[in-house]
């Protein structure tokens, strides 16, 4: 899976927590916040995204990223072990 | 018959929004009270059969609820809380709160442990992978999570709490809207009787306790009772001051809410007599003002006859009675609100329904509404509501003159 592959599944995760989001466009330059969503939206997607991913990490080594592009090129990382 | 005193300084319901097997909203009910159909068959809701039982649970449940949350909201909203928003919807626009300042208003939910089914659905998801157990789940496991859904969704801003009184929670928390009224902490105070969502656990365990029938059908008070059958539902009732305007259901003239001291289901004629004569004390009525009593009414042997022994007991023999679970079943926390929502509605629209299944009472000396619906001009009502636990409780309601 690649770095584009990781962020697709990141913003499914997005439209899932947030429905209303499913048309807009969402890029790599966006933050979460950003965009709308709120603490609790936020750590919803970071689990779901993990699990989409087969990820299990603590919670604490996804602190950092400032948008959806920098969160995928850490989860990618985390998946190249 | 003396006639029921004109409290008029006594809390009015002014709103009901209610959901029961008969469908959503009160005309559904009122239709299905006057003229009852059939509404119990195996459970289908998953997370509520035990798989291998000989016997599958029966019950009522209710359709879908309409949708009212924004999808974002609905997405970490359980069944219960959609069916609450739904209910509530209904009460707050018939009485008009949006004209009401938010901080003025209260919601009192009556219920505890209300999400049984989903979070046992929940654990069996996650049993595997409890590292992706959402962070939701972390708020929408406690009951107050109800009150924040209500309190969020609608401009509540007063107060919102849960109180915990298991069947008889309905009707506690009816009583506690109105004493909140009653003391100015608000001027208008909703009654929730949230809907209890039991999975096979709780159904098992009822059974087991011979509390549930095994049967096909609730008969309250008749000679083959065997427990009740599980209904899902849920009622709002707003509760307002005497001079909030708009036109008023029935006011709650008196109320008592008693721990009997019995720690299980066992039943209590003292404690039932003692809350039956506390609440016509409040109300300042002698036993012979109530020309109706709805009961509790589950149909479980003990607990029927020491309802009828205890309205014996506290002189109340010759009102009309009849037991709504009966029709519709039993919806443990809801129920004290839905009937207490049942009572009202009979009384603006001057009947009074028939329990089923009652062929063959278990004491002819009290005047069964049976077989069909009854013309009744009720002024001055009786709702009984007990709970395990040792919980007993009785509202007295009273009618409100036309043009009052």
């Amino acid at each position: 899976m690649d770095r584009n592959a990781v962020l697709a599944v990141l913003i499914e995760q997005i439209r899932i927590v947030e429905p209303a989001l499913a048309e807009q466009e969402i890029k790599a330059e966006d933050s979460m916040a950003a965009i709308g969503l709120d603490s609790m939206s936020r750590q919803e997607v970071l689990i779901l995204g993990m699990e989409a991913l087969g990820l299990n990490l603590p919670m604490v080594q996804l602190f950092g990223p400032r948008n959806l592009g920098e969160l995928a090129d850490l989860l990618h990382a985390k998946l190249q072990g | 018959m003396p006639s029921c005193r004109d409290d008029s300084a006594a809390p009015v319901v002014t709103g009901i929004g209610v959901a029961t097997a008969f469908g959503y909203g009160k005309a559904a009910l009122v239709d299905g009270l006057r003229e009852p159909r059939p509404v119990f068959g195996e459970l289908q809701r998953p997370g509520r059969q035990v798989p291998g039982r000989a016997a599958p649970f029966r019950g009522a449940e209710l359709a879908a609820p309409p949708e009212r949350l924004p999808p974002r909201v609905a997405r970490v909203t359980g069944f219960g809380g959609r069916v609450a928003v739904a209910v509530l919807a209904e009460a707050w626009e018939e009485a008009g709160l949006d004209d009401l300042a938010p901080e003025r208003i209260g919601l009192v939910i009556g219920g505890s442990n209300l999400d049984a089914r989903e979070q046992m659905l929940t654990r069996e998801a996650y049993a595997e992978r409890m590292q992706y157990l959402l962070p939701s789940y972390g708020y929408t496991c406690f009951d107050t999570d109800l009150g924040g859904l209500c309190s969020s969704h609608f401009p509540i801003r007063g107060f919102a709490y849960t109180l915990g009184g298991a069947s008889a929670s309905g009707a506690l928390a009816v009583l506690h809207a109105a004493d909140a009224v009653r003391s100015g902490r608000v001027d208008a105070c909703i009654a929730l009787g949230a809907l209890q969502d039991l999975s096979r656990y709780e159904l098992q365990a009822l059974a087991a306790l011979g509390a549930l029938s095994p049967g096909e059908s609730c008969r309250p008070f008749d000679s083959a009772h065997d427990g009740f059958m599980f209904g899902e539902s849920c009622a709002a009732l707003v509760i307002r001051r005497p001079a909030a305007g708009g036109k008023a259901y029935g006011r709650i003239l008196g109320g008592a809410h008693l721990a009997n001291g019995n720690r299980g289901p066992e039943p209590s004629l003292a404690g039932e007599a003692r809350a039956i004569l506390a609440a016509l004390a409040q109300a300042g009525l002698p036993p012979e003002a109530i020309d109706y009593v709805n009961t509790h009414g589950t149909g479980t042997p003990k607990g029927d006859e020491t309802e009828l022994a205890a309205l014996r007991a506290a002189g109340v023999v010759d009102a009309a009675i009849n037991a709504t679970k009966s029709l519709i079943g039993h919806g443990l926390s809801a129920a004290g609100a839905v009937e207490t929502a049942a009572v009202l509605l009979q009384m603006r629209e001057g009947f009074l329904h028939p329990s089923l299944g009652l062929d063959d009472p278990i004491d002819d000396g009290f005047d069964w509404v049976r077989g069909a619906a009854r013309p009744h001009r009720c002024r001055c009502a009786l709702k009984l509501s007990f709970g395990f636990g040792g919980i007993d409780s009785a509202l007295v309601i009273g009618a409100v003159e036309e043009g009052a």
